[in-house]
């Protein structure tokens, strides 16, 4: 099969139109800026929509917009702009509106720098704006799989009616690998939901401000309903050398790859470890792990952070094992040999 | 207005040892604007070229308190510096003058920045605001802006089959600021160093919001030789593109006047981004240009003899 030489950010944005995204807004921040840059070619040559919004609250209000209407829609940005879109988001996820939201993760908080960090795991994994809601999170580890999640994510916005988010990062935005593309959708959802004129049909309502006593709660438990359903659904997560092993590394995204890459270091050496590594970040494999650490003695976790998803793996450590964290927050990217040294040391318990 | 001479006597408030490129407009603007204010000053700067260039931890181009707080705030910022400055004067903490400074690029001023801008002028705090108009988001590498001229080439309005370059006008954003009914609202040039300092030292002596929008080249984005930006934004204010104006209390007046009226084609053929308006068959489109040109500079002379 023929493969394509993109980077990350024209991946996604391949892996959208594939998916039959036809409204694209975007805003210029780096490291995400051939994003909008590449849309603004694309999205005329397949009969899309591109703007360029004045802002990135702009942008994710023109994508409500847009989703509103039934369309599929898009927008990008990196962790500044993604904090400026969590009012938007919010809104999205109270009126169950699908949309799909890439962040290509910098280093923060604040401007930060514009090298990759995972320091957005908590603002992406526990909803992000106000309000008790919750996005579906994919990481990929490469700019295959950023192609694949993205193409993906537009099924499963569209079938919770909720919105997805991809948190990638710095990295894999700007990182060219080989891409092998998916069949361009043709056939898509119908969404009787979407306000498209209600001539002849009884009007639809969609809206957030529910101001009777009581309604808004009703609506809150039906939402709680959903995410259990996505919880039990759609978890995604992958292990690698997990057959025989004492000790675990945690890691997700570009991290997760370069522990990858330690953990064959060390099974070299003689070293049992496994690598777990969660896809969805929320809906987190809370399970998967749990059974995991049956098997085991040590936890380690890695991060491009302080210290973040660690929390999670702290849910799934029933056993109460010693975890072992190691974390790079402020755009610095571990090697494998690093990871392999703390490992080695032990590090400090927490 | 001190002379040239005086001027150069003064210590220099934006120093070398910034990483903006050769040729930048931008650099030469900041330059000009603290020179030509003799009081102490207190700047803020949106995110943009600016703020990137001269502000690399632990280096700083600036010789003054200058802060910065995300892309949209340059104007809110310094509100509330400003507004803290006067409950310190009240308690009487501080008797010092100072001069309050806000800087932002096209993006972060005609775009993000409009709604920190518009309350900050409608709150009328004492502070100048100087846009540096680069005319697109230069820093992130070259994207569309409200302030991007029509027809130009940029990464996200490329010139191709579909459309010749961005489609929309660009915002007149100093009439917006003249219908907010500031005291003051300027244009000037970094190539016209009398006509920018003469400005800036007025607006300073003037109580209340002010705004100067300097047309800033940019070797990178428009991109023209280096050694131009002087003459290419001169050439910007002969072609009546980027009248050279002020307007004080309402009132309008042309603070330079070209003897010859250049056609807009000499701005345009110096520059990468509008290199296909000069083909033959994109002429109608050069001449829609330079009608709009036209027009409007016919409204500004209208505006100046009322």
């Amino acid at each position: 099969m023929k493969r394509n030489l993109l980077t990350g950010c024209e991946a996604s944005a391949e892996g959208a139109i594939h998916a039959g995204c036809k409204f694209y807004a975007g805003y210029p921040i780096t490291p995400q800026n051939r994003y909008p840059e590449y849309m603004s070619k694309r999205m005329p040559e397949v009969g899309g929509i591109f703007i360029q919004a004045e802002s990135e609250i702009s942008a994710i209000n023109m994508v409500f917009g847009a989703a509103v209407c039934g369309f599929r829609a898009l927008t990008s940005s990196s962790s500044p702009g993604i904090s400026l879109k969590q009012e938007g988001i919010s809104y999205l996820a109270g009126c169950e509106l699908p949309a799909v939201i890439v962040n290509m993760n910098r280093g923060g908080p604040g401007l930060g720098d514009v090298t990759p960090s995972q320091s957005d795991y908590f603002q992406a994994t526990r909803g992000g704006g106000h309000g008790d809601y919750r996005t579906i999170v994919y990481a990929p580890w490469n700019v295959q799989e950023l192609y694949d999640f993205t193409y993906m994510a537009f099924d499963i916005a569209d079938k919770y009616r909720n919105p997805v988010l991809i948190l990638a990062d710095g990295i894999i935005a700007q990182i060219l690998e080989p891409v092998k593309f998916r069949k361009p959708k043709k056939k898509l959802p119908v969404k009787k939901w979407a306000l498209t004129g209600c001539k002849g049909r009884k009007p639809n309502s969609i809206k957030s401000l529910f101001l009777t006593p009581g309604i808004l709660e009703k609506h809150n438990w039906k939402l709680y309903k959903k995410y259990k359903k996505i919880e039990e659904k759609e978890v995604k997560y992958e292990m690698y050398f997990c057959n025989d092993i004492e000790s675990l590394i945690v890691s997700f995204g570009t991290c997760a790859r370069i522990c990858y890459e330690t953990v064959k270091i060390a099974r070299e050496e003689g070293i049992k470890i496994g690598l777990f590594r969660p896809i969805t970040l929320w809906p987190f494999p809370y399970k998967q792990l749990e059974n995991l650490i049956k098997k085991i003695k040590k936890i380690y976790v890695v991060e491009m952070n302080l210290g973040q998803m660690i929390d999670d793996v702290k849910i799934a450590n029933r056993k109460n094992l010693p975890i072992y964290f190691y974390g790079r927050p402020g755009g610095g990217v571990p090697t494998p040999e690093e990871i392999y040294n703390f490992i080695k040391k032990n590090g400090s318990n927490i | 207005m001190p002379s040239l001479k005086e001027l150069v006597k003064r210590e220099s408030r934006f120093v070398s040892g910034h990483r903006l490129c050769g040729g930048c407009g931008a650099g030469i603007v900041m330059r000009l604007v603290l020179l030509a204010i003799d009081k102490p000053v207190i700047a803020s700067c949106a995110t943009g070229c600016v703020e990137v260039a001269t502000t690399i931890f632990p280096y700083s181009a600036w010789k003054i308190p200058w802060v910065h707080s995300a892309f949209e705030n340059s104007a809110s910022t310094i509100s509330g510096v400003e507004a803290a400055y006067r409950v310190f004067k009240r308690e009487g903490k501080i008797d010092k003058e100072i001069v309050f400074v806000a800087f932002g690029g096209d993006g972060g001023t005609h775009d993000i920045g409009l709604q920190a801008l518009s309350g900050a002028a409608e709150r009328n705090h004492n502070v100048l605001y100087v846009c540096y108009n680069n005319q697109a988001y230069m820093n992130t590498g070259i994207q569309r802006s409200g302030a991007t001229p029509k027809y130009a080439h940029t990464t996200t309005s490329p010139v191709g089959k579909v459309i010749p370059g961005k489609i929309q006008w660009q915002k007149n954003l100093v009439e917006i600021m003249v219908a907010h009914g500031i005291p003051y609202a300027a244009t000037s040039i970094p190539g016209r160093w009398n006509d920018l300092v003469s400005k800036v030292e007025k607006a300073v002596k003037i109580e209340g919001f002010k705004y100067i929008e300097v047309l800033s080249p940019c070797r990178l984005g428009w991109p023209h030789e280096p050694e131009l930006t002087l003459e290419i934004s001169r050439l910007a204010v002969e072609t009546c593109i980027w009248p050279l104006y002020e307007v004080v209390e309402g009132k309008y007046r042309l603070t330079y006047k070209p003897k010859e009226k250049k056609p807009v084609i000499e701005w345009f053929k110096l520059q990468g981004r509008f290199r296909h308006l000069l083909l033959p068959e994109n002429a109608h489109l050069l001449e829609e240009i330079q009608k709009e040109v036209d027009r409007r500079w016919e409204e500004l002379l209208k505006k100046c003899e009322s």
